[in-house]
């Protein structure tokens, strides 16, 4: 059975992207795997574990929208909490599971506001070793 | 079926597992960051011309260079161990409260807060100035209204940059860097040859090995405790270094290491260009340009248009030191309201930019206003800014020193190693801060002894910096009622394991 790693971080574009991903999943018959990149960006000047910290307890509550939404599809599936920013969360969850595709929604945001803000998906294509679905908003 | 959430642990993902980005952010990077952040560009503009200009320092400014640099490389090392047990890296405010109580941490935790805020109007300050003399305005980078202006805007960018969460990658760090370096290298180097060789303008003057000694200053003990104490600001910065960790190499070991090294490299170029620019300038034109001793000197030195690239260096240093500020400072609020020391709100993290964005925002707007009533108050207050901000990096940075010496009490017997580098290093390091501070205050309480006067009955720069340590004190005890929970813990020691290599550390630090 493959895998289906989807990012979620609850904001629209990941929505639509959990959508997709469950769509494909009941056709393929795949599992979900539902990841969220936890690492706090920034280098330097301390307190790095409780900026952590609190990413990860964000992820967490995140996260289990996810879950609801999966399994009220009846998709079986799992949530995968990563330290590492969500691009690199992403690409290697799915190398490590050799996934079938990874699936992220768009910020739905301007190409030049992406470049600046660091888009998951702009990033993703360039580090993934997997097939790397875009889902738009 | 279903597997429910079952997270994978960060555990799986330890440092080193991580490929090619763990390497990308070694020993190097963390000495870059080290550098970059205590930004010494803008450390010298900002500083250099206040240390000279210390009544009494004579020619010995270099010397103050040096003799700062003691108690920092001492509070490294406490840094190094601290960072040992806990190498998930806290910072002050966490080692503080671990290793000697609520109190003294939360103190720590507001010092830095406080200090972060009170460098931001320097900083923006520094930065409203050179960004008009980058443009040859100079009318409008001695007009207050328009510096302010600039500064405003300063802070307002660099808030929004932390708060959406932009970084720079460590490349791009490694060439704004190299760039700032090799602009003050350069500068050191025009100005002596044209000391030596001439084409100096008339005020220069030959080093002479008096410089480097601490121990003849005309103004005595006095004159160097003042010095070091703004000697004090210009290392500030560097334990953003050591706290990179997670990326690194080898997270027990290599950022401490290189927040030593950096330190090192610091004072380096801080003596080597001081010592140029006071050859080049002379004492008059230092004290007299004492704002911006970097770009007066800069114009004179290069000529049109290479002086501009010692702006551009001052500039750079600058947004890169407002990054490493407010950030980790927002970092400590964060931490503070974990611990529950603080409102919750602070402990909050954004959906989508996952930065602490009530922290970092309340921060930009605290040093907004602080910046605006501060700048125009009086034009002379930078140089009690930077006075005041000793205060408080020397009480936060003396007692991460003391809090090392407590934190590992009961190793320290154990061997002469243990007993020298985790107890008697940084308590001297604590030590000597706590003598620079209670001798500065003395000093500097008389209110004729500041730039800008007095305010409430002291020296402006006291008012700055121990007023708001006392302010600070009086919070503490609203908060004391307020969050009981957190004022309840009681201090700790550290696993005896972690010197003998037995056990390896994790941060096991619980916001309870």
């Amino acid at each position: 059975m493959s895998e289906i790693v989807v990012g979620y971080d609850g904001t629209k574009g990941a929505k639509a992207a959990l959508d997709k991903a469950v769509e494909f999943a009941k056709q393929l018959g795949d599992r979900i795997v539902i990841v969220f990149g936890y690492a706090p960006g920034g280098y330097g000047g301390g307190e790095v574990p409780t900026h952590r910290e609190a990413v990860k307890e964000m992820g967490e509550k995140v996260t289990q929208e996810a879950n609801e939404v999966v399994t009220a599809a009846g998709v079986e599936h799992e949530i995968e909490l990563v330290n590492e920013s969500g691009a690199e969360a992403l690409s290697d969850v799915a190398t490590q599971r050799n996934a079938r595709m990874i699936v992220v929604g768009s910020y739905g945001e301007s190409p030049l506001k992406g470049a600046v803000l660091g888009a998951t998906a702009y990033r993703l294509v360039h580090v993934a070793e997997r097939p790397v679905l875009v889902v738009p908003v | 079926m279903e597997s429910a959430a079952v997270p994978a642990e960060a555990e799986g993902v330890a440092p080193g597992d991580k490929g090619l980005k763990t390497g990308a952010l070694g020993y190097l990077s963390n000495l870059v960051i080290g550098v970059a952040s205590t930004a010494p560009g803008y450390s010298l503009a900002a500083t250099l011309g206040f240390v000279v200009a210390v009544a009494g320092m004579g020619v010995h400014a270099p010397a103050v260079m040096i003799v700062s640099f003691i108690p920092m490389l001492l509070i490294a090392a406490a840094y190094n161990y601290m960072n040992k047990a806990d190498p998930d890296c806290g910072t002050s405010f966490t080692w503080v409260t671990r290793a000697m109580g609520p109190r003294l941490g939360w103190l720590t935790g507001w010092a830095i807060v406080a200090a972060d805020v009170v460098v931001m109007a320097t900083l923006a300050y520094i930065a409203g100035v050179y960004t008009f003399l980058l443009f040859g305005l100079d009318a409008a980078a001695n007009n207050l209204l328009d510096v302010s202006i600039i500064a405003a805007l300063w802070i307002v960018v660099m808030t929004w940059i932390c708060y959406v969460g932009i970084e720079l990658s460590a490349r791009t760090q490694f060439f704004l860097l190299g760039m700032e370096i090799f602009a003050l290298g350069l500068f050191a180097i025009v100005a002596l040859v044209k000391v030596y060789a001439g084409g100096a303008p008339p005020g220069s003057i030959h080093i002479a090995l008096d410089w480097f000694s601490p121990f003849s200053l005309p103004g005595g003990s006095t004159a160097l405790v003042e010095g070091v104490l703004l000697g004090v600001f210009i290392y500030w910065g560097w334990d953003s270094g050591v706290c990179v960790n997670e990326e690194s190499e080898n997270a027990n070991e290599g950022p401490g290491k290189a927040a030593v090294m950096s330190t090192i490299l610091l004072v380096l170029i801080y003596v080597v260009v001081a010592v140029a620019a006071q050859a080049y300038g002379g004492l008059e034109f230092l004290r007299h340009n004492k704002d911006d001793v970097l770009s007066a000197l800069g114009g004179n030195v290069f000529g049109s248009p290479l002086d501009k690239l010692l702006i551009i260096a001052v500039l750079t240093s600058a947004s890169a030191s407002t990054q490493t500020t407010i950030l980790p400072t927002a970092r400590t609020t964060l931490s503070m309201a974990r611990f529950g020391a603080i409102p919750k709100a602070f402990g909050k993290v954004h959906p989508r930019y996952l930065t602490p964005d009530v922290s970092t925002l309340t921060m930009g707007a605290v040093s907004l206003v602080w910046t605006l009533i501060i700048i125009n108050v009086s034009q002379n207050v930078l140089g009690d800014s930077i006075t005041g901000l000793g205060f408080q990096i020397a009480f936060y940075y003396g007692l991460t020193g003391f809090a090392c010496a407590v934190f590992y009490r009961k190793e320290l017997f154990k061997s002469f190693r243990n007993f020298f580098m985790a107890g008697v290093v940084p308590f001297t390091g604590g030590a000597m801060l706590t003598y620079i501070f209670v001798k500065a205050f003395i000093d500097n309480k008389p209110v004729d002894s500041a730039y800008s006067g007095g305010v409430f009955g002291v020296g402006a720069a006291v008012a700055i910096g121990v007023g708001l340590l006392l302010l600070g004190v009086v919070v503490m005890v609203i908060a004391n009622f307020v969050y009981p929970q957190f004022f309840r813990r009681k201090p700790e020691t550290v696993d005896p394991g972690i010197l003998e290599g037995t056990v390896k550390a994790s941060a096991s630090v619980e916001s309870d």
